[in-house]
């Protein structure tokens, strides 16, 4: 005992009268616990708060909150809803741990230590946005409005996206959602069909599902989930093509166990096929297709057993797919996918589904693309300004043209962190991080901590510490999606067949945002104002950002929580092609640029001797950063074991269970180890493992080194020509077990 | 009466969705589960290359074993059927099988935490919390519950609601025109103990090659009753001891040697 | 019972030693704060403990921004992590705003007491202090007695324990030792028959 009085002694003597009465000076008046009026509040059950939209994953299901003496308890399906319904994924379920993560940011810090190397002290408000504003507006003032750059993600990251592109005036954004997801797709069927695919398939009301490595089940999002079970229900017959047994091939018709790498040449072989033996659908190729000729000339070469050779199955298998689709036709929902930057050969693979779809006929009909039609409602944000090129990294000043012709709105993440790091053409000093994690989320995690070391400045707001908030100089808690307004979420009932109806619905709070956590409008303002740009900000506050959307609709926040939090109107029958809806099989502007106009196959790097390569996908349980560190999510996934082919594992004699690290190609070693999966499952030439896993990051205290993290692997980047979009699936790996590096037999 | 859950692996995707809903409705502690899901395969069958799930919650078996094993002391308990209003009294310990219901349920009030009706539950679908350890027990029971309070306010069980394929069906197997009763006509089972008849009335429906996998796979055994009975009958000698030491104000040291006698007591055995 | 003089005492200690679990700022922490805390110290044979704090404040360059990094660290957001968050429901429940949470400001409630607007959630430890020194004013031991056994010792121990051992600056070390010191049950010869 450190004291040699005991407590009671201490309680008994003059000691406590004579200490009392100093000690009563320096304490402050007031307490946080005041005397409660007599009448209890009296909350009989708990109290159910509606308008909530789940952020746990970009599908956003409606959410109502069960709410008890102010603390959430649960977070349930909000049974107006049309497209969820009552049910949430297992995410969306323990948003509620998000809330209450005792690691999340909670008030402004600052950096006193080293960039990198945090000491952080928790500062005001005003000290917070003082910095920011003023070591923002040095550096445009220095080194001009290019002279920041923005990593953004998600829905409270689009206002200060448009603040930084439109009003400040920087090129240099680029979000991660665009370029390490979805870009590619996009931006292939806006050069195939005009518009970008989204998932929008008549799964409930088609005769042939056809996935290429989309893993529905492992990859959840809930009203896709019920349309896809659905259409199986109904009778649909399934085909997927994957490396591994994933969860959908568990539930499929025809299995494709394809050597990774070739899809495209399996696409082709299949659409040759059609066209060949004048399978397609003549009709719609004729009325609503383009170059059709120089088409059919360059997949010429694809036949089956071409294709068998090169994607390593069965030349009659492919027949039988082709078979399927041809006899379904046009009833067949070809996905798009939605995660496709792969291999580097991702755009003409994206391209070739758009255009199989085509010779299909299956665009506006029913079971096949059919975009539904939704309610409109307008945005506010800041207002558009033209910046010119001059600083559009992605612009070929020589050519004057694009370097990336048919890149997603931004910059490539490669072309800004070149540019940061070399100073070239131009120097980039100062990055705003929000809600993104690219140490994560875009491959290179080495290049991106240069990035961080070339800064004057670096901002991050987050509502989790992650690894890329190490890399903070100022740090700012943002307020979570049960904590704020913010998005409004629109859309159609999920099965076309049943009554046509369309829903909007806005995020409303549960709770009151939680310690100092401030959202997105106050944030960007308060830095807006200390960079001069006061007179442009379009919304003072975030409440009047969304009454301003609504009132596009005739709708308020207060008539939304009237309607239980979603207002639902009568929608429209989205079957029946427009006149002008045209696929470009052949495109020219793509030829013209200097890539293949016609969907075309290139070969991809193929694992050197005793390596695997490296695949990676979703569990149900987690969406990158913001589950990681969720103890529910944790304790039903605890980590991700690595699949490993039976007859390979016992040629290395591992058993299940055992525990392995890895080292890439590149000589890069994992941090962490994980588990073995034995299983038939997966092809001999490759290994795979959830996604998300083994953070950096020692401040997550549940997430920390749990499982490996698959990304510390992707060293080598493959870039998607077309699109300038990183393709993470070329990089291989070794297994090490007990120190000893495995080779992986051929 | 007979309530019961359907699960239908042809719709389930393995989300774990169930179990979320489950731990944030009923506050169930880390890492202790009322329900669970077992990821299965992929795995070469008979029927060719399989993979499923194991959505696992207590079964309320029409004999369970779990029940009988209890060493709490008994009492007159009155029962009433929420639907008629009809009552019923019979002599339970601290945990019973509700006669209108069919439901298993638990006194967590008169719970000694022993485990012994975990113990004897061959699916593991109980466990002791001990974070809820009062003076007169080393914790409490807890399992699923089919919701009950939920179901008797005229909701569904909290996993079937948040069910993102509706793959769960909860209703009464004793009605034959009810949705379970429909899925047992078209062929659903429960996971039956080896060689007994428990009852199982949570089941499974499925295509072949699934249901073979999970049969295969998660078809237990009963449980060593000759242990069981012998820990609940310590429990119950125990508890007067535990009784005294609370009244003399000794608890925290007694508790604790008590407790050590105990686990020394069954591992001489 | 205690005399309500020394209830008073009691209360007015409570709160002391809340206000040591602030976030350092120099509206409170300033010399007149420090000269009482190291008379405290004093007065309970702390001497050394005294002088080793009073020696990292000399030294330092910053000593309020010495503390804050430290506070920040071991109580907000720290590398490796947050060290000892101050709330009730992170040992007991790992999250925050779990059951323990529910039902602490349930025991509030019964007692007649309600969270303030600005307050902090219900099991934070400054409240808990709080709390305690409401009810020694209000002269309820029993009360006082039974949310310690029950909703303050639980948590606080392991708090307690983290603190100890991940603390670099000997404020924070002493400060959880004096609560530690005034909310542990002892009996007549300061034995203490609950520790493990
Ligand atoms: S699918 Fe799950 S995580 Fe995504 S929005 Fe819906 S409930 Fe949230
Ligand atoms: S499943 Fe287990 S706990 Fe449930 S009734 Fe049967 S034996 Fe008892
Ligand atoms: S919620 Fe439904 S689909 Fe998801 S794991 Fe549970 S039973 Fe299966």
């Amino acid at each position: 005992m450190a004291f040699n009085l005991t407590r009671r002694k201490f309680l008994q003597t003059a000691s406590l009268a004579a200490a009392a009465v100093p000690l009563s000076k320096v304490v402050s008046a007031s307490t946080g616990v005041t005397k409660a009026p007599l009448d209890a509040k009296g909350t009989n059950g708990d109290k159910t708060v509606v308008g909530g939209i789940c952020e746990m994953c970009f599908w956003r299901c409606q959410l109502v909150g069960k709410v008890r003496d102010g603390r959430l308890m649960k977070l349930e399906g909000n049974p107006k809803s049309i497209d969820n319904g009552t049910a949430i994924c297992a995410r969306g379920n323990a948003g509620v741990k998000l809330l209450y993560d005792v690691d999340r940011l909670k008030y402004p810090m600052k950096n006193v230590g080293k960039r990198g190397e945090p000491k952080w002290k928790r500062i005001s408000w005003k000290e917070a946005l003082d910095e920011c504003g003023s070591k923002l507006k040095s550096t445009v003032d220095k080194y001009g409005a290019q002279g920041i750059c923005v990593f953004p993600h998600g829905s409270s990251a689009k206002y200060p996206m448009h603040y930084f592109e439109r009003a400040v005036g920087t090129h240099n954004v680029s979000e991660a959602s665009f370029f390490q997801c979805r870009g590619i797709r996009d931006t292939a069927y806006v050069a195939t069909i005009g518009k970008a695919p989204g998932e929008k398939i008549d799964m409930p009301n088609t005769k042939v599902l056809f996935f290429i490595g989309d893993h529905l089940g492992e990859n959840v999002h809930v009203s896709h989930i019920k349309a896809y079970i659905q259409g199986l229900q109904n009778g649909a017959k399934l085909i997927v093509a994957d490396p591994r047994f994933s969860a959908s091939a568990a539930k499929a018709d025809i299995w494709v166990q394809i050597k990774p790498g070739t899809d495209t040449a399996y696409i082709l072989a299949i659409m040759n096929y059609l066209v060949k033996n004048n399978k397609y659908d003549k009709k719609f190729v004729e009325e609503h297709t383009d170059g059709f000729e120089e088409f059919s000339a360059a997949i010429s070469e694809w036949s089956l057993e071409k294709a068998a050779k090169e994607c390593d199955i069965p030349a009659e298998q492919i027949k039988e797919v082709a078979e399927m689709l041809a006899a379904n036709a046009p009833n067949v929902a070809i996905h798009p996918g939605r995660h496709v930057s792969w291999y580097g050969n991702d755009f003409q693979r994206q391209r070739a589904l758009a255009c199989l779809t085509g010779i299909l006929g299956a665009y506006y009909v029913k079971g096949g693309w059919v975009p539904s039609k939704g309610p409109k409602v307008g945005g506010v944000s800041w207002a558009k300004e033209d910046h010119g090129h001059k600083y559009n990294l992605n612009f070929d000043h020589h050519e004057d043209e694009k370097v990336h012709p048919f890149n997603p709105p931004g910059t490539p993440t490669e072309l800004i962190r070149d540019c940061a790091i070399s100073g070239k053409p131009y120097p980039i000093k100062s990055c705003v991080v929000w809600g993104q994690n690219p140490m994560q989320t875009i491959p290179g995690q080495e290049k991106m901590k240069d990035l961080f070391r070339a800064m004057d400045f670096v901002m991050c707001v987050d509502v989790m510490p992650t690894d890329v908030t190490m890399w903070a100089d100022i740090l700012l808690p943002e307020a979570s999606y049960l904590e704020r307004y913010d998005y409004i979420k629109k859309g159609t009932q999920w099965d076309l067949s049943k009554e046509h109806q369309q829903y909007i619905s806005a995020r409303i709070p549960f709770i009151p945002a939680m310690f100092e956590r401030k959202d997105q409008i106050y944030i960007t303002n308060e830095i807006a104002k200390r960079m001069g740009h006061e007179a442009k900000i379009p919304v003072k506050t975030i409440e009047e950002m969304v009454d301003k959307s609504l009132a596009t609709a005739n709708l308020s926040i207060e008539k939304l929580k009237a309607e239980d939090g979603i207002h639902i109107q009568p929608g429209k029958d989205p079957y029946g092609i427009p006149e002008d809806f045209e696929v470009l099989l052949y495109n020219e502007d793509i030829e013209d640029a200097g890539h293949p106009g016609a969907p075309t196959y290139k070969p991809v790097e193929q694992p050197p001797k005793g390596f695997a390569r490296l695949l990676y996908g979703r569990a149900p349980v987690h969406t990158f950063n913001r589950s990681q560190n969720n103890v529910w999510l944790k304790n039903a996934m605890p980590d991700n074991p690595v699949w490993l082919n039976d007859q390979v594992a016992a040629n290395l004699g591992l058993i299940d269970g055992d525990v392995v690290g890895f080292v890439n190609s590149e000589g890069v070693e994992s941090r962490t180890t994980t588990t073995v999966k034995v299983t038939p499952g997966i092809r001999k030439d490759c290994v795979y493992m959830y996604h998300g896993y083994g953070s950096a990051n020692p401040l997550l205290t549940i997430g920390v080194g749990a499982g490996v993290d698959d990304q510390s692997l992707i060293t080598k980047l493959a870039v998607d020509p077309e699109t300038g979009c990183n393709g993470m699936r070329n990089n291989f790996v070794k297994l090490i077990k007990d120190g000893k590096v495995l080779d992986i037999p051929a | 009466m007979q309530y019961g859950m359907i699960i239908d692996l042809e719709r389930c995707v393995g989300c774990h969705a169930c179990t979320i809903a489950c731990r944030a409705e009923w506050e169930v502690p880390v890492p202790y589960q009322r329900n669970w899901v077992k990821r299965l395969g992929p795995t070469m069958t008979d029927d060719g290359m399989a993979s499923t799930y194991y959505p696992g919650l207590c079964n309320h078996c029409d004999k369970p074993p779990c029940v009988d094993e209890c060493p709490a002391d008994t009492v007159e308990m009155t029962f009433t059927d929420y639907k008629s209003g009809k009552t019923k009294t019979m002599e339970v310990a601290a945990t019973w099988k509700d006669p209108f219901d069919g439901s298993v349920q638990v006194d967590k009030e008169r719970c000694l935490g022993c485990g012994a009706c975990a113990d004897a539950c061959p699916y593991g679908a109980r466990y002791v919390n001990p974070d809820l350890a009062d003076d007169d027990s080393e914790g409490k029971v807890d399992k699923c519950t089919y919701c009950k309070p939920r179901v008797e306010a005229g909701l569904i069980p909290a996993c079937v609601q948040t069910c993102i394929t509706d793959a769960r069906i909860f209703g009464d197997l004793s009605d034959p025109n009810s949705e379970v009763s429909k899925y047992v006509k078209k062929g659903a089972k429960g996971l039956e103990v080896k060689g007994g008849h428990l009852g199982p009335n949570s089941r499974y429906f499925g295509n072949k090659k699934d249901m073979g996998l999970l049969f295969a796979d998660y078809t237990p055994e009963m449980a060593d009753m000759g242990s069981v009975k012998r820990r609940a009958m310590m429990a119950s000698m125990v508890k007067p001891a535990m009784k005294k030491a609370k009244d003399i104000g000794l608890l925290g040291l007694a508790g604790a040697m008590l407790v050590k006698g105990l686990s020394d007591n069954e591992d001489s055995k | 019972m205690p005399s309500p003089d020394t209830s008073q005492d009691i209360a007015t200690l409570y709160r002391f030693l809340a206000q040591c679990m602030h976030y350092p700022d120099s509206d409170w922490m300033n010399e007149d704060f420090l000269n009482v805390f190291y008379n405290l110290l004093g007065t309970l044979g702390g001497i050394e403990e005294g002088v080793e704090i009073r020696k990292s404040i000399n030294n330092a360059e910053d000593y309020l921004e010495d503390l804050q990094v430290e506070y920040t660290r071991l109580f907000i957001n720290g590398v490796p992590h947050v060290v000892a968050p101050p709330y009730g429901s992170v040992y007991m429940d790992k999250s925050l705003q779990g059951t323990f949470a529910g039902n602490t400001l349930a025991f509030y409630r019964e007692k007649g007491f309600a969270m303030d607007q600005n307050a902090d959630l219900p099991d934070h430890l400054i409240h808990e202090l709080e709390f305690l020194s409401l009810l020694a004013e209000e002269n309820d031991s029993a009360g006082e007695k039974e949310f310690l056994k029950k909703l303050f010792r639980p948590w606080y121990t392991q708090f307690h324990a983290r603190v100890t051992k991940e603390a670099h600056h000997p404020y924070f070390r002493v400060v959880v030792m004096l609560i530690d010191f005034f909310t542990k049950e002892e009996d007549e010869d300061g034995f203490q028959p609950n520790e493990a």
